[in-house]
């Protein structure tokens, strides 16, 4: 017999490790038992770090469970800047989990058919279900922006897949942009043509990042998705709009995305 | 002589094998998933910028491979830094890394490049170029290329009005300018260990003991070299993290990556060692051919040099900041404790 922490209960500070990365970066990650615990921790940290700022201080990269801290070994050490985080993270409401205000939902439509979703049959028989099934509960996951990847691509997590969905045995080496791809219980969009080992089973009409808007991308981390499906007749209609928040008029946004919306909100 | 500034045309007629604009790089554009870019070697792009009078990242001209000339119709204040090349200004040849005057009608080129990869060309004043997310540095997979082709015009915005010194028909900067040395056939390149380092048995004894030659795969993404591997064992999958420019990554083959600015920023492969801060400017200069050896060194000596480093680029500052109050020459930079970049 095991006791759980009521809910609502204040949990444990963050067990913050540091180790040195070079002389000019901290690999921080947060000690837990299982990886949400540890994902859920590294998101914090960030939000931590880029609200207090340390000294020093020169950029963060998130990873899946962890986060590097590059910084000007000039202005602070490896050993300060390692108390600096540990300080900001146990003065900061003993590691609450929590989006920080003004998250935003997006509704992100996507077309699938064989050419957008050349591995939708493989997820399908990797999971034991229809390829229906698998857009089924893509559609059905609000997911959350954990990080933004390479050239700011959204990595979303969770997808409510009943188990793991693996990568390409050979990585494809030109994905076009807008693919919808999925890897573990995680999804991402590709923003600009490239290499991906993820599996792709969808895309998206949507231009997700444009470098003449400013900023390049309406989504952050910590704001939420969701993926609805639409008929291949949307695209052209659809095809290099530039993805906005789904609060207020969202022309991309379909009717039928309006409630999940509203329940979101 | 502090004139106004003015807008100068300067017209590219050769474009060398890749020339782009070029600065530091980006500032906490990594949080958001943007690599920081910037000049391949940090050293020779400052060093150009402050013998001109320029802060350290201002936007310059960064090239690689064949001939690079320009004409300009105005009198121009111009560096050239990096690797040695052969420069010359209506045929005849002036020093790299110095301030050089250049006076209307004049035609530059550059070319010749030899040993390392890279040059570098400033210009007194600013060079009028788009920026995205603060720097005019490329971010060619985000639709910023930022290349410079022949027949451009570039646009300059500059005090500079031309130089002629009452006594000296040749002005003599005596400047106490850092210029690396590429001429040895083997470069030296200082590491401190990595994460995985302990988990690659025989790892360290082998980066200290035998050469390593990098290989024409390498791109702005990270140096490939050839030369001996040992796979770490026992590490299981490893989550793909952030990864600092420098790693020493060990992929599934037999080979060796060190990264670039332009690196992917978050990896899963092992990391055996890191470049020192102070070394990445040479691996920035890094061609297919070069040999390397590598040398372990304490955290403390890798700080150490990189406080040497900006101690030599400051102690410039001060020199060109005096030489031009006293010439009365433009001088557009304000004095930056901190280095700009990462």
């Amino acid at each position: 017999m095991s006791t759980q922490p009521a809910p609502g209960q204040p949990r444990q500070p963050l067990d913050v490790k540091a180790v040195p990365f070079g002389d000019s970066a901290l690999m921080v990650s947060v000690a837990a038992d299982d990886d949400e615990a540890r994902q859920a921790g590294s998101r914090r940290l960030r939000e931590i770090l880029l609200e207090v700022q340390p000294h020093g201080l020169l950029d963060v990269v998130a990873g899946v469970d962890s986060l590097l801290v590059e910084f000007d070994c000039l202005a602070i050490s490896h050993d300060q800047l390692a108390q600096t985080v540990r300080l900001a993270a146990a003065g900061s409401g003993a590691g609450t989990a929590g989006h920080a205000h003004g998250s935003e939902h997006f509704v992100i439509p996507m077309v699938v058919n064989e050419a957008f979703a050349p591995d939708l049959a493989d997820v399908a028989t990797e999971l034991g279900i229809s390829p229906e099934a698998v857009l089924g509960h893509l559609e059905a996951s609000v997911l959350s922006i954990n990080l933004l990847a390479s050239a700011m691509a959204p990595m979303m997590g969770r997808v409510q897949f009943p188990g793991q969905v693996s990568r390409c045995r050979e990585p494809r080496t030109n994905v076009d942009a807008g693919s919808v791809m999925v890897a573990g219980t995680n999804a991402i969009i590709q923003p600009f043509p490239g290499p991906t080992g993820w599996k792709v089973i969808g895309r998206t009409p949507l231009t997700i990042c444009d470098i003449r808007e400013n900023p390049p991308t309406s989504y952050k981390p910590g704001d939420t998705v969701q993926f609805s499906v639409v008929p291949e007749s949307e695209w052209e209609k659809l095809q290099g709009q530039f993805l906005r928040a789904a609060r207020g008029q969202s022309a991309a946004a379909p009717a039928s995305s309006a409630t999940a919306t509203e329940r979101e909100n | 002589m502090s004139a106004a500034e003015r807008s100068v045309t300067l017209e590219v007629r050769e474009n060398a094998w890749l020339a782009t604009f070029q600065d530091l790089g980006r500032e906490q554009s990594e949080a958001l998933g943007v690599p920081c870019g910037g000049a391949a070697d940090q050293h020779s792009a400052s060093v150009a910028n402050i013998l001109v009078g320029n802060p350290r990242a201002a936007t310059s001209v960064e090239m690689m491979g064949g001939r690079f000339a320009f004409d300009t119709s105005q009198p121009v204040l111009i560096a050239v830094t990096g690797t040695p090349a052969d420069v010359t200004v209506n045929g005849n040849e002036v020093p790299m890394w110095e301030p050089v005057c250049i006076p209307a009608n004049a035609r530059v080129v550059i070319g010749n490049a030899r040993h390392g990869m890279r040059n570098y060309l400033a210009f007194g004043g600013t060079l009028v170029t788009e920026r995205f997310m603060g720097s005019a540095s490329p971010e060619a997979r985000m639709g910023f290329p930022q290349q410079i082709s022949a027949g451009q015009r570039l646009e300059l915005l500059t005090r500079y009005t031309g130089f002629e010194h009452p006594f000296l028909t040749q002005p003599l900067f005596r400047l106490p300018v850092p210029i690396p040395s590429f001429e040895q056939p083997v470069w030296t390149v200082d590491i401190v260990e990595g994460p995985e380092t302990d988990a690659a048995p025989g790892i360290r004894e082998l980066l200290a003991s035998r050469e390593y030659t990098v290989t024409a795969k390498s791109n702005h993404v990270g140096l490939r070299l050839d030369g001996p591997v040992v796979h770490p064992e026992g590490l299981g999958e490893i989550v793909s993290h952030g990864v600092p420019i420098g790693a020493f990554e060990i992929p599934h083959g037999d080979e060796l990556i060190i990264l670039g600015r332009y690196r992917t920023l978050t990896a899963g492969y092992p990391i055996v060692a890191f470049a020192t801060k102070a070394s990445l400017p040479m691996l920035g200069q890094a061609r297919p051919g070069q040999r390397m050896a590598f040398r372990w060194v304490a955290n403390d000596a890798a700080v150490e040099s990189h406080h040497e480093a900006q101690r030599l680029l400051h102690a410039l500052e001060e020199r060109v900041q005096s030489l031009f109050g006293a010439l009365d020459l433009p001088h557009g930079a304000i004095p930056v404790p901190a280095p700009a970049a990462a």
